[in-house]
């Protein structure tokens, strides 16, 4: 595992891949259900692209694209995974949302799910496991080499609070709204070696960490550090995981749309290099992004100016055009512009739902809203 | 006073039971009943079980409305093989306890008399035993959807046999078959009826989850009330106003029904009278055999209809298996079915009664240890409980 781990497996620059966690649920009550195995049983005696995974609790299947060129191809089999998904759901009477987190679940009823990696999580974290039952979209971008993925990582730090503001969808936790927009980032941040990559230069600076940090015992292998970028070697990406699972599918696919375009800018421009203040500004970012969603506020690490989320997501849109238009996903990315300019968002969206006061009439509509798009 | 001392030592015994046995709390509940009941220390009589009869009823009522209430008729409608293994399973225990018993020489009309009583599973141990484990899958969903379904097959094919024995006993036809159709679609119809007013009441009283608790308490009161007054099967009655409650409830007014403390304590009371009102004397050594048979042939009845259609509705045969098993209990209902039947009926017979009574009353103690066990075999108990 660790050598493997070492080594950078060069992928096409630009490919991109993503995995999506989706939340099972029961009609009945409308609360979290206990049905991945039952599913994962169904769905593993069909010829299906990409693949189905469990994730850390009954409650919780993991959709998982293969890698693609261009958004629309991933759409496109990540459609057909959400209808054999929605197929098979149905005969166990299970409904699927999109969501970053089921609004009103107790966490102390969740079962883990019985692998030896599971098991170990539950074993090492206690509690801090069962509650996250909270559910991500992971967007994977190839890299050529180490050396991109740790600027990369560096670089698109400075976008995290475009991606939690654009992807927020979890504004209920525990059958409270939060006033947060995303509240799931919490249920990560309380993990040890939650945060963000060091600063480190390039591949080489970065192995010399990753030594250090197994010799000291802290880690086992790069699974263990849960941070917001990370580089994937054996796949040759790098991995954002910052997002909440949108309400739907074609929601994720413009998400994946916007950090592939952003990753072509600067890998093709290298519009900025590598600063502490990148660092220093992000908790104070994330934490707007969190909490106010498009509406808060961002410090630009490179001007030290304030911004509005909303409006610095659009005049980064406008900078990416020409790289969405070679990528050709400019029409998705005018789409994630609109929504901005509407000043749409998932978790607004759900708390509208909200106004009809009952959380299971939100869970209700949340799952007609994933079957429908 | 006594109704102080029931519920305590049901709750002790219960409690001693699943700690040092590993029993599930029922078979306590009912150990208890059956040592208070006149079958055993007689500290229960007819006047005291008559006291209670309000809080039994209202036991009785607030699970069969929560069964009906876990039918799903949009999930029937996408698994049709659901549908028809449910079917399945309830008609081939029918059969197969028919068949033993007329193998032991009962008259046929009797004979399926029983079998129809006898095909229902127990909605409140099936209820209790799962919020017991807190289990939750596919084996638990399905019991609970199967043992509606049975229920309801067995009201159903009862109604339909009345008007035989009404000609039996030399009644006219017009009595004959009127009736029984009167006291089943009227029950539908008065709770289909209730439901939509409850529906209503719901709407405007809003989302608070312990103002339609009381709502439907009172609602669940009223109804039984109705049923009794104009002669209607109370349970039909109160499974249809769960089953519309659910279905039918367009805006979706009505929250999900949780039990709770209040819940338990219900039960308590219920298996405790349950367990008063068995009948182990009716045991024979001579009926023995007719006992075993119709205890045998009426799980591998259900157990053949669920291998057959279990698999292409979606579950694999090992579970099928564990499906069967959880639906071994039969229902208390039974006792009242029977009862009920002799008093208009005196032909039905002590011999039979004897056979479906002394049924009950053994799958009232192992139903749900079995219904326990496959549970928390398929791995759907929650682990510790």
């Amino acid at each position: 595992m660790s050598d493997s781990e070492e080594t950078f497996q060069a992928s096409a620059a630009l490919t991109l891949g993503i995995e999506l966690e989706l939340q099972l649920v029961k009609p009945h009550d409308l609360d979290l259900a206990r049905g991945a195995a039952d599913l994962l049983a169904r769905l593993g005696r069909r010829k299906l692209p990409g693949a189905v995974k469990p994730e850390i609790t009954e409650s919780m299947i993991e959709l998982n694209s293969g890698v693609h060129a261009d958004c629309a191809a991933l759409l496109d089999e990540l459609n057909v995974l959400r209808k054999a998904l929605a197929e098979e759901a149905s005969l166990l009477n299970l409904q699927v949302s999109g969501g970053g987190s089921h609004p009103f679940h107790d966490w102390a009823d969740r079962r883990i799910f019985p692998t030896e990696r599971f098991k170990w999580v539950v074993e090492r974290y206690g509690y801090l496991a069962k509650q996250f039952t909270v559910f991500g979209q992971h967007v994977h971008i190839g890299c050529p080499g180490g050396d991109d993925a740790v600027y990369l990582a560096h670089m698109l730090t400075r976008y995290v609070p475009h991606f939690i503001a654009l992807s927020a969808a979890s504004p209920f936790y525990q059958g409270e709204d939060t006033l947060f927009q995303s509240s799931r980032l919490t249920a990560v941040s309380a993990f040890p070696l939650a945060g963000h990559i060091p600063f480190v230069r390039d591949w080489p600076e970065f192995l010399d960490y990753f030594r250090r940090m197994k010799a000291f015992g802290i880690v086992a292998s790069m699974k263990d550090f849960y941070w917001d970028i990370r580089p994937k070697p054996e796949y040759g990406t790098i991995e954002i995981r910052v997002f909440d699972t949108p309400l739907t599918l074609r929601r994720a696919a413009l998400l994946a749309a916007y950090v592939q375009a952003l990753a072509a800018w600067h890998l093709a421009e290298r519009p900025h290099e590598p600063v502490q203040d990148i660092y220093l500004v992000n908790s104070f970012n994330r934490f707007e992004a969190c909490r106010y969603g498009l509406r808060g506020e961002l410090i630009d690490p490179y001007s030290g100016a304030k911004h509005g989320i909303g409006e610095d997501v659009l005049s980064t849109l406008e900078l990416l055009l020409p790289h969405a238009k070679r990528l050709g996903c400019d029409a998705l990315l005018a789409e994630l512009g609109d929504t901005v300019r509407h000043g749409e968002s998932d978790a607004d969206w759900l708390r509208a739902r909200y106004a009809k006061r009952s959380l299971t009439d939100v869970v209700r509509d949340a799952c007609a809203k994933w079957a429908a798009h | 006073m006594l109704f102080g001392v029931l519920l305590a030592l049901g709750l002790l015994t219960g409690e001693a039971v699943r700690r040092y046995l590993s029993l599930p709390r029922i078979t306590g509940y009912v150990l208890v009943g059956a040592a208070l009941g006149p079958e055993g220390t007689a500290l229960l009589d007819g006047n005291a079980l008559f006291e209670l009869r309000l809080l039994v009823d209202l036991a009785i009522g607030l699970v069969v409305f929560e069964l009906g209430s876990r039918v799903d008729l949009a999930w029937l409608r996408r698994n049709r093989w659901l549908f028809v293994a449910a079917l399945a399973e309830s008609l081939f225990c029918f059969l197969a306890i028919y068949a033993a018993l007329w193998y032991f020489g009962f008259r046929p009309l009797l004979a399926a008399m029983a079998a129809a009583i006898g095909t229902a599973t127990s909605p409140a141990v099936v209820l209790l035993v799962s919020s017991d484990l807190r289990s939750e899958g596919q084996i638990t969903e399905r019991m609970i959807l199967l043992t509606a379904v049975n229920t309801m097959f067995a009201y159903l094919v009862v109604a339909l046999l009345l008007p035989f024995l009404h000609l039996d006993q030399q009644a006219d036809l017009g009595t004959a078959l009127l009736h029984p159709l009167y006291v089943f679609i009227g029950a539908v119809a008065l709770g289909a009826a209730t439901s939509g007013l409850m529906m209503q009441v719901a709407r405007w009283l809003g989302k608070d989850e312990s103002r339609q608790f009381v709502l439907i308490v009172a609602v669940l009161v009223m109804t039984i009330g109705l049923a009794h007054g104009l002669q209607l099967s109370v349970a039909v009655t109160l499974v249809t106003l769960g089953l519309f409650a659910r279905n039918f409830d367009r805006h979706h007014v009505l929250l999900p029904v949780r039990l709770g403390h209040g819940g338990q304590l219900f039960f308590v009371i219920l298996f405790v009278l349950t367990g008063a009102s068995l009948e182990f004397h009716a045991l024979e050594i001579a009926a023995a055999a007719a006992v075993a048979a119709f205890i045998v042939m009426r799980f591998l009845g259900k157990a053949l209809g669920l291998l057959i259609f279990g698999k292409p509705s979606g579950i694999p045969p090992g579970k099928v298996g564990l499906l069967a098993v959880a639906l071994v209990p039969m229902s208390g209902l039974a006792v009242v079915m029977v009862r009920d039947t002799i008093t208009v009926y005196p032909s039905f017979g002590r011999e039979l009664a004897a056979v479906v009574l002394s049924a009950v009353a053994i799958l009232e103690i192992i139903g749900p240890i079995a219904t326990q066990f496959a549970l928390r075999r398929a791995g759907e108990a929650r682990p510790g409980q």
